[in-house]
Order: C-alpha cells, then sequence, then structure tokens
C-alpha cells in the first residue's frame, strides 16, 4: 500500500473546504489572547496583590503546555455545568495559552515608550485611565505590531490543535477522511503541505506590514 | 483516588517526558548549530537551500508534522519507533527555532572581531570556532533556554502517538476517576513543576549576559 497520489490530489478540495475554520480560529483566538494579554499586563502593571498574582499566572500559563490546557478547559467546563462548542473552547483555549505571550510583548511594547510622555500625561492631569487610552496604547501599537504579527504566525500553527477537540478544521478534515478511507498517508500529507504554504503567506504578509509601518515611522 | 495519587500517576510517565526531550536535543542541537552556521557563511543558491530546509521544520505546525511523518514515513517503507519519530520531528522543529537564534547572534557580531581573526592569520573556520561562535552562543543562551522550554512543552503531543507520557497517563486516568479538575490542574502543574526551574535558570542566565537589560519600569 505505497502513496497513492490521485487519492492524495482528490482530498485537496475537502481540506481546503475546511480553511475557513482554520482562519476564523486563528482570528478569534488572536484576538482574544490580545485583549487578555493587554488586561494582564495593565493589571500586572498596577502592581499589589492582583499584579502579583498575574505575574505568577503568566509565568504559569507560559510554563505549561497548550495541549494541557485544551484539555482542562474541555473536560473541566463541562464539570461545572459549563457546556460550549468544541471551537469555542478551542478559541478560548489557544486564547488563554496565547495571553500569556502577548502580555510580554504588550510589556515590551509599553517599556519602549520614552518616559517623558507620561511624565507629560501626568502634568497635564489627565487621569491613569486617560493617559492609558490616549498617550500609552496609540504609541504601543506601533511597537507590537511586529511581534504581534510574529504571534498571529503561531497562533496559525497551534490552530490544528484544535482537531484532537474534534473541531472541523484544516486537520481535523483531513482525520475524517483518514477514519473514512482508513487511508492516513494521502490525507494528513496534503494537510502539512497547505499548512506550510498557508503559514509562509500569512508570515509574508505579516512582514510586508512591518516594513510599510517601518518606513511609516521613519517619516 | 486521592489528589496524591493522581499526581503520582501522572509522575508516572515523566520518564517518557524527559526521554523524548533529551532524544529531541540529540536532533535539535546538531541542526541548529549546522544549520544556522550554513545560513551565516553560505550565499546564493546554498543559502537558498539551506534556508528552504530550515524554513520546512520551522514553518510547519508541529502538530501536523508529527502526524505526517508517524503515518506517511512507513508508508514510504520506513519503521521507526513512535519514540524515535517524536524525537526527530520535535528535535527537529526545536532545531529550527534555535537556527535562528545561532544564525543571529553571528551577524549581531561587530565585523571588527572577524576582522581581527584575519589580522592575526587565521582561516574562516578557526575564525568561525574560535572567536565568533563561543561569543554568539552566549549572548543567545537565554533564547536556547526558551527553545528547550518549548521543547519540553511540546512533548505532550507525543501522548497522541502512544507514548505514555504525562499528558497520557492523565487521559489514562480519567478513563477510570471522574475527576477532570483534580487529573488536568495535576498534569498543568507536574509541567510547570518541570519547565517553570528552566525559566528561573533562563532570567539568571539572561541578567548575567545582558545585565544592562530589564531595569527599567515605567507606568
Amino acid at each position: 500500500m505505497g502513496f497513492n497520489l490521485d487519492f492524495a490530489l482528490s482530498t485537496i478540495p475537502t481540506i481546503i473546504g475546511a480553511i475557513r475554520a482554520t482562519l476564523l480560529a486563528t482570528v478569534l483566538s488572536c484576538l482574544g489572547a490580545s485583549a487578555l494579554g493587554f488586561t494582564f499586563e495593565i493589571i500586572r502593571r498596577g502592581g499589589g496583590a492582583p499584579g502579583l498574582a498575574v505575574r505568577f499566572l503568566i509565568d504559569f500559563i507560559r510554563s505549561t503546555p497548550v495541549l494541557a490546557w485544551l484539555y482542562f478547559l474541555y473536560f473541566v467546563m463541562p464539570f461545572y455545568g459549563i457546556r460550549l462548542g468544541a471551537m469555542t473552547v478551542g478559541i478560548m483555549g489557544l486564547s488563554l495559552y496565547y495571553s500569556g505571550y502577548l502580555a510580554e510583548v504588550f510589556k515590551a511594547g509599553i517599556d519602549a515608550i520614552p518616559k517623558g510622555q507620561q511624565e507629560a500625561a501626568r502634568s497635564l492631569s489627565l487621569s491613569r485611565r486617560d493617559t492609558l487610552v490616549f498617550v500609552i496604547a496609540p504609541q504601543m501599537l506601533r511597537n507590537v505590531a511586529a511581534p504581534l504579527g510574529n504571534y498571529l504566525v503561531s497562533i496559525l500553527k497551534a490552530t490544528p490543535y484544535l482537531a484532537i477537540l474534534a473541531v472541523p478544521e484544516m486537520l481535523g478534515r483531513a482525520f475524517d477522511i483518514a477514519s473514512e478511507t482508513y487511508r492516513y498517508a494521502e490525507p494528513l500529507t496534503v494537510a502539512g503541505i497547505l499548512f506550510l504554504a498557508l503559514a509562509l503567506i500569512v508570515a509574508y504578509g505579516v512582514k510586508r506590514i512591518e516594513q510599510r509601518l517601518l518606513a511609516s515611522g521613519r517619516r | 483516588m486521592s489528589m496524591f495519587d493522581i499526581w503520582l500517576g501522572i509522575l508516572q510517565g515523566l520518564g517518557i517526558t524527559l526521554e523524548v526531550t533529551a532524544y529531541g536535543l540529540v536532533f535539535a542541537v546538531p541542526f541548529a548549530l549546522v544549520f544556522g552556521v550554513a545560513q551565516f557563511v553560505t550565499t546564493g543558491w546554498t543559502r537558498f537551500l539551506v534556508t528552504a530546509i530550515i524554513e520546512f521544520w520551522r514553518s510547519s505546525a508541529v502538530v501536523v508534522l508529527l502526524f505526517v511523518f508517524y503515518y506517511v514515513l512507513p508508508v514510504m517503507g520506513v519503521t521507526l519507533s513512535a519514540l524515535t519519530v517524536s524525537a526527530l520531528v520535535l528535535g527537529l522543529n526545536t532545531g529550527g527555532y534555535a537556527s535562528q537564534a545561532v544564525r543571529a547572534g553571528l551577524q549581531s557580531l561587530p565585523a571588527g572581531q572577524r576582522e581581527a581573526g584575519m589580522a592575526l592569520g587565521l582561516t574562516r573556520p578557526a575564525i568561525l570556532v574560535l572567536i565568533e561562535l563561543p561569543q554568539a552562543l552566549v549572548a543567545m543562551s537565554p533564547t536556547f533556554v526558551n527553545n528547550l522550554i518549548q521543547l519540553v512543552k511540546a512533548t505532550s503531543l507525543v501522548s497522541l502517538v502512544t507514548l505514555t507520557d504525562m499528558t497520557f497517563r492523565a487521559k489514562e486516568i480519567s478513563q477510570t476517576e471522574y475527576d477532570p479538575v483534580a487529573i488536568y490542574s495535576a498534569l498543568l502543574l507536574a509541567f510547570f513543576a518541570v519547565c517553570y526551574p528552566i525559566a528561573l535558570a533562563g532570567r539568571w542566565l539572561e541578567a548575567r549576559v545582558n545585565p544592562h537589560k530589564g531595569a527599567q519600569r515605567g507606568i
């Protein structure tokens, strides 16, 4: 039973059909992780007991595998009567896992803003919230755009983890074909090539945007 | 089953987790050194080929890569144990990431280092081994520690190709005990116990290698 190229080619349309689920999971997880990561970083900067707790939580998230988090959410939430679809759980898991990394990105982005900006805001008697929203956040966005783009690619490459929760994204669809036909090599190879191509395309797009931002920053 | 029994049950998988990590390093370290240096010294088509090989291992989703190699190699007539395939895939994926740190470390050295070597009449390989690599590897050592943590966390994937690591043990225990909160918390804690000390060692290294960084703190 060798590698059947015709069969491999015939699985392409079905697997590509699941690209929407892959991209949806990527984008929503990235947004969720950004929102959560930014919140974590603000709480961490606030200091005190909440700051310390979040600092530990970030370290904890970064020291544990994403697969363990996905299992945790997938099996623990129903135990407490929370029943959500596998896709939702998967997006929550990826958001939580990557928030630990994005918090560090936001930290670096805020640290890179000159201290005078904050002092100027204080001398204008802006509140802490207004300083954050109108002075810090807009300047931070340019600093974090490039690393955020890199994490977008990382999250894309983590979406096939959702196949383990039976989410019908590209790898999940490949496994569906495999279990129907008892042929694993062909659909998985197709999924592998498609994921590599998608990751390279998105990485290229991120690089282009990064160069544009750099160019506009120099002006 | 008490919380303690669950912990002990999961720790029975620690051996496999560490074995895959160690075996993975056997692939990762040589790959990172050889390909990182190759990308630094080569030009033209050779460099394109080297970059393509690195990008294959680095830009592919590691979940998909593991399944592809696990199912495709036997079809091609190559039979490897699940342990070897896992170590190969996880190791070369990590090696791909680490190779970029090796290359970046070499590129960031001032040209004067190489020129001084040339002025002393050293050959190019001697300059590389005696002058450039030692400095680049020390400067990049915190990144290598992060790569190691990523490798340990990625070993959770081997539970999907029948190896009885900690993640696999957690799933086994959850088949006989309905206590997802205790089981999956214990799994997360077990990984934290392995990875967090490595992360702390990495921070200590970072403080030694880059003493000027990390002093600033805003807001």
